[in-house]
């Protein structure tokens, strides 16, 4: 059977081709469909595949004008990517209810199924959260046959989380940026980084056209000073306003936080955010599985998918359990303050009550929970 | 008649209440801004069940009140290598300069403030090489050295104390732990070094380009 004169449609899902043609559809040329397990169960990358040409398809190949444009969604197309995303789902089922496949395999198709239909993490009681949870770990243990820990701990009451940041301390050495994308988890390849140190120029103010944020020369250069941008976890977060499907949120710690398996990556809120806070997964992000961080958060450094947007969570994994952030552990030079905000005896509330502070842009009326201020 | 005018009576009364009572802001959004809200959500603070404690492990701490700041700072002696400094200082300063003795300290260059200011005499103490002494020849514990350098940095002191200049231990939450100023400044070489920066995105200059 060749492909190429085909006369009738079929879907193409990455799927090895068969070895023999008989007279079933299944394969096999004798014995009957029944046992036609392993011509119905697809692997881990074909259900990415699947999962990626279902939401993204033809798309992948055209950008901006051309998508919303140039685009032919004939009746067969819109059928294909139906038909292609009801496939994961039947792919699914038909290895869950398989009589021959293993157990791992049932086990996995169930986590898929149940990982597809789930609801939006903020919606979730605290019994669906660890569902999920473990879901997520068994689902890595299974896959990678390695264990890690995640958290879906939930905002402490009495806490709002607050950062302030030095600017006549930091020295630009970017140990912070180091420790942040070892921390989250981050892409290694595309050096998608959630914190940007610029090099600004001293007399200029903070002139963000004229910065450098990608400076190599031994550092504090004469006559510059650095500042560091990242989320601001805005306490009024035009990112959370324009997301059309509530991925994005704000928790009652005041973290502004993505759920990546609601995220559709649609990037209103990377264009709705002032302060470049946010940061989108172009390809599939990939960490050596020797760094990956083993300590997670549903809402913080789990590994995330191909085309959904993340950002900093003022490290949310550990932040919550009392630590601080990786970049603030990082910071040789004692830039970066970190606390809670409602706790008058904190020391964020000292820097704020006592030293010169000002923030980003306030007049956007953003109210950003990340403060600037001087020696 | 009369009844119904009282029954209207009754409602319209009722319906201001009402609009009183539900145009009384309860939202999160009551606040003009952020300061405000964290003023008034601050006033019912009742702390939190998080604590820091375990993450300031095995670093012994001792506990010091400086007016109205109480917190941690790492022990100091039983880091230094060469404690106590009497096991070899048994006699005056003057008396262990000849050449005949083997140098000691070789490897300390001083390098803080300038020599009309500063030498070693300053801040230690000659005659009890144990303890550190203030300019006015007061004894400073080793533990407390915070006390010799706010001698000077008075407004480095300041913003330590309120924990606006150095680092903390551990985490945010209490009880609070911060690193004295030893524990980053070399005392006798106290600025940072200029160094490389930890990190160059070689795919951002591509991409830029």
């Amino acid at each position: 059977m060749s492909n190429n004169n085909k006369k009738w449609f079929s879907l193409n899902l990455g799927r090895k081709e068969k070895a023999a043609s008989g007279s079933c559809s299944c394969g096999k040329t004798s014995g009957g469909c029944g046992g036609a397990s392993n011509s119905h169960h697809i692997t881990d990358e074909e259900f990415d595949v699947a999962a990626i040409n279902a939401s993204i398809g033809e798309e992948r190949t055209k950008d901006g004008f051309e998508q919303v444009f140039d685009v032919k969604m004939d009746r067969r197309t819109a059928f294909k990517k139906l038909t292609a995303s009801l496939l994961i789902g039947a792919g699914a089922v038909s290895t869950s209810c398989s009589v021959i496949s293993s157990d791992e395999n049932k086990e996995k198709s169930q986590i898929d199924w149940e990982e597809q239909f789930k609801g939006n993490y903020k919606l979730m009681t605290d019994e669906e959260k660890n569902g999920t949870v473990d879901r997520l770990v068994r689902s890595y243990q299974l896959r990678t046959g390695k264990t890690i820990s995640m958290s879906s701990k939930n905002a402490e009451e009495d806490v709002l989380f607050g950062y302030a940041f030095n600017i006549s301390k930091c020295k630009g050495y970017m140990d912070c940026v180091n420790a942040c994308v070892e921390e989250n988890n981050q892409d290694r390849n595309s050096q998608m980084q959630y914190i940007r140190i610029h090099e600004m120029k001293d007399g200029k103010g903070f002139n963000f056209n004229e910065a450098d944020d990608n400076y190599y020369h031994e550092v504090p250069a004469e006559g510059h000073f650095y500042m560091g941008t990242q989320c601001f976890h805005c306490d009024n977060p035009p990112c959370v306003e324009v997301c059309p499907v509530q991925a994005t949120w704000r928790e009652d710690d005041g973290l502004v936080v993505v759920d990546y398996d609601w995220c559709v990556g649609c990037r209103y809120c990377m264009a709705a955010c002032p302060y470049d806070g946010r940061r989108f997964n172009w390809s599939k992000p990939e960490v050596p599985e020797a760094e990956i961080n083993h300590n997670q958060h549903y809402l913080g450094n789990r590994m995330r998918k191909k085309g959904v947007m993340e950002k900093c969570t003022f490290c949310v994994q550990r932040s919550r359990a009392g630590k601080n952030p990786a970049c603030v552990e990082a910071c040789p030079t004692g830039a970066r303050i970190f606390g809670n905000l409602l706790d008058p005896d904190s020391t964020i509330r000292w820097v704020l009550e006592n030293k010169k502070v000002f923030r980003l842009k306030e007049d956007l009326g953003t109210e950003p929970k990340f403060w600037y201020f001087m020696d | 008649m009369k009844s119904n005018i009282n029954m209207m009576g009754k409602i319209v009364c009722f319906s201001f209440f009402l609009l009183a009572f539900f145009s009384c802001k309860h939202h999160e959004n009551e606040y003009h801004s952020i300061t405000d809200k964290i003023e008034a959500e601050s006033k019912n603070y009742h702390g939190t069940s998080i604590s820091s404690e375990a993450y300031i492990g095995e670093i012994e701490t001792i506990e010091i009140t400086e007016g109205e700041h109480t917190f941690l700072i790492p022990e100091r002696k039983s880091q230094i290598k060469s404690y106590a400094c009497t096991e070899c200082h048994s006699k005056p300063l003057e008396k262990m300069q000849r050449k005949a003795i083997k140098k000691a300290h070789w490897d300390i260059k001083m390098d803080h403030a300038n020599a009309n200011t500063m030498n070693c005499v300053t801040c230690h103490n000659p005659d009890h090489m144990d303890d550190l002494k203030s300019l006015t020849g007061n004894t400073i514990d080793f533990n407390t050295s915070y006390n010799l350098c706010n001698q000077c940095h008075t407004k480095q002191f300041e913003d330590w104390k309120g924990g606006a200049h150095g680092k903390r231990i551990g985490g945010w939450a209490p009880p609070r732990a911060s690193m004295t100023c030893v524990n980053c400044h070399n005392p006798h070489k106290p600025h940072f070094e200029s160094r490389w920066p930890a990190r160059f995105n070689t795919q951002k200059v591509k991409e830029r380009e």
